[in-house]
């Protein structure tokens, strides 16, 4: 064999090293996993605590491997118990992570729901910064605890929740706030900003924060007038919108999203049509007897017993069985618990008077919004005629008859007069409601408009 | 004997029955033997005894055909084990490649090697083709061959292609989306080939479905086929091009003037430039182990760069797939960057006539240009026209790519390099 072939054997010996050395260090970085040191802390821990052989045993024969959570109903595979071991392990309470206990929530348990549900991030990520999430090309990281309520929302009415009081929050504010008047959720509201009902799955928290505080600054040329909420209102209402995520929950899931409420219970009483035979504060049938005060002449276990059959409580009424769920029970019994407090009642929609009902028609469909919480307007809409501002509506009564509002509702005014016709148009302008409001509710929020003319005062125009 | 430890091992077993029985010749010790050690081996004997001096000169065909179809033999390697995991469904492609990343072993790597090992075999072909062509070897008897190595360089870009869709994350997605776009710009069959090609009008399951056995079946088998036939035809051609040599060519004698004089073997029937065995003895040296070792070398070379590659970077991975937001700029895979920039000139002769036109002239190529000069020489003076014209496309292809790739920022807008914004996606 000459010299050339001699460089050659020299050549292999050479590259075979190389690719043997690259395998080891690409079989080492393989099997460096992060969460093995965690497994094997978590073992130390448990030998260290075991009393017995059993347990050291036990303990001694834990395998080191990826443990997960599926969950093949919400599409989810969580990983996060190959790291967080202990979640389920009151005597590991107060320990730090990832090796603390996990509060117990029974209604919640772990192998139904999993962790990602709530505190999203990533289930099927091993390493800690891809499980949190806070990874580029990864849009759901880790809740902050401060907005976890929000997940509470994703399945759970909001008003609904005794648990999650920032959620009833955020949804108040929301609500009372006008959102509506230019934003849809659920359908309902106006079509000038965009439709909020994915936007909990979207937006991170510092970005709504900003977008309510200046909604310039995250959404150029945004119509959108800057929000002055109070911090906790903030709060509340960036945590309303993480809430609104659009997933619809499947199967066992969705049969558990119904919280008997006294919120529900009142919802349930109305569309039941109870209020035909049963009276409150004087209102409704006669034929059973008045509801005011049943919470106090009844206990809550009479009146379960009383919606599953009436019969076996009350021989020979004429109150047929309607076959309510228990959930639905239990909502009617929380109902009629909480009628005893007066803001239940004066709030029930059928005992409220036209203009009541118009306020709360204006409220809402977000109609503040833009004209104002006491319609007294001052909204800004730069280079509108009317003074830069979206007009109050307090002396409508004094320019428009009632079928002109009606129109007017119903048509909208997609083009503002321009103060400047050589500046942009005014951003904000009335939307068409014809398709949305009904015609009770019409009649109501004109009622309430009508209404808005300070008592005694005559301007004349 | 003196021979090293491993040699010597070797031999024993290679002289034992069973070593005997598979290999037939052991490690060669006679020119006999190394001829035979070709010959006899079915993975060898593709390629002759003896192989032209000039063909083993690394500084002359730079072993790019043989890197691309190592690349393309790691790529068949480490794509058949991607297949024991991969699902090729809208729903759960993408958790199957963060399955890949988190709980399987040695997942990544062998993800990163595919994803190295296809873009690096998009390049070689590339460079392949113009090694090819700047050495003049597309000549004759060589102008078919060529045909067919554009036909794998068209079949390396759609295997690369289709294979961008698989993970179904928003770089796949609207890199498809873009792609085939493009395609649907050509006149009358362009939609139509747009559908067939994504089985509806948009990017989904059905998309997702036919680039899946386009990538795994259709287009490795014919991209198989058409390499055995390439490397068949470069070995029937006389093997590689070089530059012409009084004794390579010989007359062929028609069939009815043979002498009669003389018994004729099935030798002397063969075309002009098969290798005359023992025609030019001094310059032909035995390809074991003149070219086999090289080849082996090269291999190993090949593997080691790729494995560099795929342990310290990964491939991307970026969100699942979302149709409602498709980041801005959506860029077509880089290679396709170039068409991209001239689409965004104009859809319809961007698009569509300037590379069906560049398409068209490399197959034409052999058949227009059939001057003998200048022949298996780089840059030969004699071929100064042919090399500018091909020079300018080749430059005017690079620098729309480098335009396309850094150079365009949201809405395909000019954008420097260096202060390139982030591509715009919905605002978190």
């Amino acid at each position: 064999m000459n010299n050339s072939m001699r460089t050659f054997y020299g050549w292999f010996t050479f590259l075979g090293l190389v690719i043997g050395g690259l395998v080891i260090l690409g079989y080492y970085r393989d099997e460096y996993r992060e969460w093995k040191q965690y497994q094997h802390r978590f073992i130390q821990e448990e030998i260290r605590r075991a009393t017995t052989p059993q347990q050291k045993a036990l303990a001694e024969t834990t395998r080191v491997e990826v443990r997960q959570i599926l969950l093949p109903e919400l599409n989810r595979v969580d990983r996060c118990t190959t790291c967080h071991l202990a979640v389920e392990d009151p005597s590991y309470g107060g320990y730090p992570q990832p090796l603390a206990y996990h509060p117990l929530h029974e209604q919640h348990p772990f192998e139904k729901f999993g962790c990602t549900i709530c505190h999203r991030g990533q289930g099927r990520a091993a390493t800690g910064a891809d499980a949190h999430g806070s990874v580029p090309h990864w849009d759901q990281p880790m809740l902050p605890m401060k907005y976890i309520q929000a997940s509470c929302g994703q399945c759970h009415e909001a008003a609904d929740n005794p648990a999650a009081p920032e959620l009833a929050r955020g949804q108040q504010v929301f609500e009372t706030s006008g959102c509506r008047g230019c934003h849809k959720l659920g359908g309902v509201g106006g079509n000038i900003g965009s439709e909020l009902d994915k936007v909990g799955a979207r937006r991170s928290p510092e970005w709504l924060k900003q977008h309510f505080l200046t909604p310039s600054a995250v959404t150029p040329n945004s119509a959108m007038p800057p929000q002055k909420f109070s911090d906790a209102d903030l709060d509340a209402i960036v945590l309303f919108m993480l809430s609104q995520t659009g997933e619809s929950a499947p199967g066992y899931y969705a049969s558990m999203k119904v919280i008997p409420s006294a919120s529900q219970g009142q919802r349930l009483f109305l569309q039941k049509g109870c209020i035909g035979c049963h009276s409150i504060a004087g209102q409704g049938g006669k034929v059973g007897p008045a509801l005011d005060d049943v919470g106090l002449r009844r206990a809550p276990e009479w009146m379960m017993q009383h919606f599953r059959d009436p019969q076996s409580v009350t021989p020979g009424t004429v109150m047929p069985k309607f076959g309510f769920t228990e959930t639905e029970a239990r909502a009617l019994t929380e109902f009629l618990l909480h009628l005893r407090e007066r803001n239940v009642v004066s709030s029930l929609p059928s005992l409220m008077n036209p203009v009541e009902r118009g306020h709360e028609v204006y409220r809402k469909y977000g109609c503040a919004g833009c004209h104002g919480l006491d319609a007294k307007g001052g909204v800004p809409n730069p280079n509108a005629k009317t003074a830069e501002q979206v007009p109050g509506l307090i002396y409508v009564a004094d320019g428009y008859t009632k079928s002109e509002l009606n129109t007017r509702i119903l048509k909208g005014q997609r083009e503002i007069p321009a103060l400047d016709p050589k500046r942009a148009p005014p951003p904000l302008y009335m939307p068409a409601w014809g398709a949305v409001i009904k015609d009770a509710e019409l009649d109501d929020l004109v009622a309430y408009l009508v209404s808005l003319k300070p008592k005694g005062e005559d301007v004349g125009f | 004997m003196n021979a090293p430890l491993l040699k010597r091992l070797w031999q024993t077993f290679a002289r034992s029955r069973v070593g005997r029985s598979i290999f037939r010749v052991g490690l060669p010790e006679s020119n006999l033997e190394r001829s035979q050690a070709m010959t006899s081996s079915f993975l060898l004997h593709i390629q002759p005894a003896k192989v032209h001096k000039h063909s083993l000169k690394a500084g002359y065909s730079l072993g790019l055909g043989l890197i691309s179809l190592y690349l393309f033999f790691i790529l068949i390697g480490t794509g058949v084990l991607l297949m024991f995991y991969y699902v090729p469904s809208t729903d759960r492609a993408y958790n199957e490649m963060k399955d890949l990343q988190f709980v399987v072993s040695a997942g990544l790597l062998i993800r990163n090697m595919h994803r190295w090992a296809a873009h690096l075999m998009v390049l070689f072909v590339m460079l392949h083709l113009c090694r090819v062509f700047y050495t003049g070897a597309y000549k004759h008897p060589r102008e078919f061959n060529w045909v067919m190595g554009v036909g794998l360089f068209l079949l390396t870009l759609g295997l690369s292609f289709t294979g961008y869709l698989l993970p179904w994350d928003q770089l796949a997605f609207w890199a498809i989306t873009v792609g085939t776009n493009i395609a649907g710009y050509a006149p009358i069959i362009g939609p139509k080939v747009k559908y067939l090609l994504l089985g509806g009008n948009v990017v989904g399951q059905e998309a997702l479905t036919r680039f899946y056995a386009l990538h795994v079946i259709v287009l490795p088998t014919l991209a198989l086929i058409m390499v055995a036939v390439h490397l068949w035809r470069v070995r029937k051609d006389g093997g590689l091009s070089r530059p012409d040599e009084s004794g390579d060519v010989i007359e062929q004698i028609p069939l009815g003037q043979l002498p009669t004089n003389k018994s004729y073997g099935l030798m002397e029937l063969a075309r002009g430039t098969t290798p005359q065995v023992g025609k030019n003895p001094e310059d032909e040296v035995f390809s074991w182990p003149h070219l086999v070792f090289r080849e082996i070398l090269l291999f190993l070379l090949v593997a080691a760069v790729v494995l560099f590659l795929a342990i310290f970077w990964n491939a991307p991975l970026e969100e699942y797939a979302n149709p409602i937001y498709p980041p801005n700029p959506a860029k077509a895979p880089w290679y396709f960057l170039g068409l991209q920039e001239l689409v965004s000139y104009s859809a319809f002769w961007g698009g569509v006539v300037i590379p069906g036109l560049l398409v068209t002239a490399l197959v034409l190529l052999p058949y227009l240009d059939r001057a003998r000069a200048g022949v298996g020489r780089w840059f030969a003076r004699e071929r100064v026209v042919a090399n500018s014209i091909f020079t300018i496309c080749l430059l005017a292809a690079i620098v729309f790519t480098i335009i396309g790739t850094y150079f365009r920022g949201p809405s395909w807008s000019w954008v420097e390099p260096w202060q390139q914004p982030p591509a715009i996606t919905e605002g978190r």
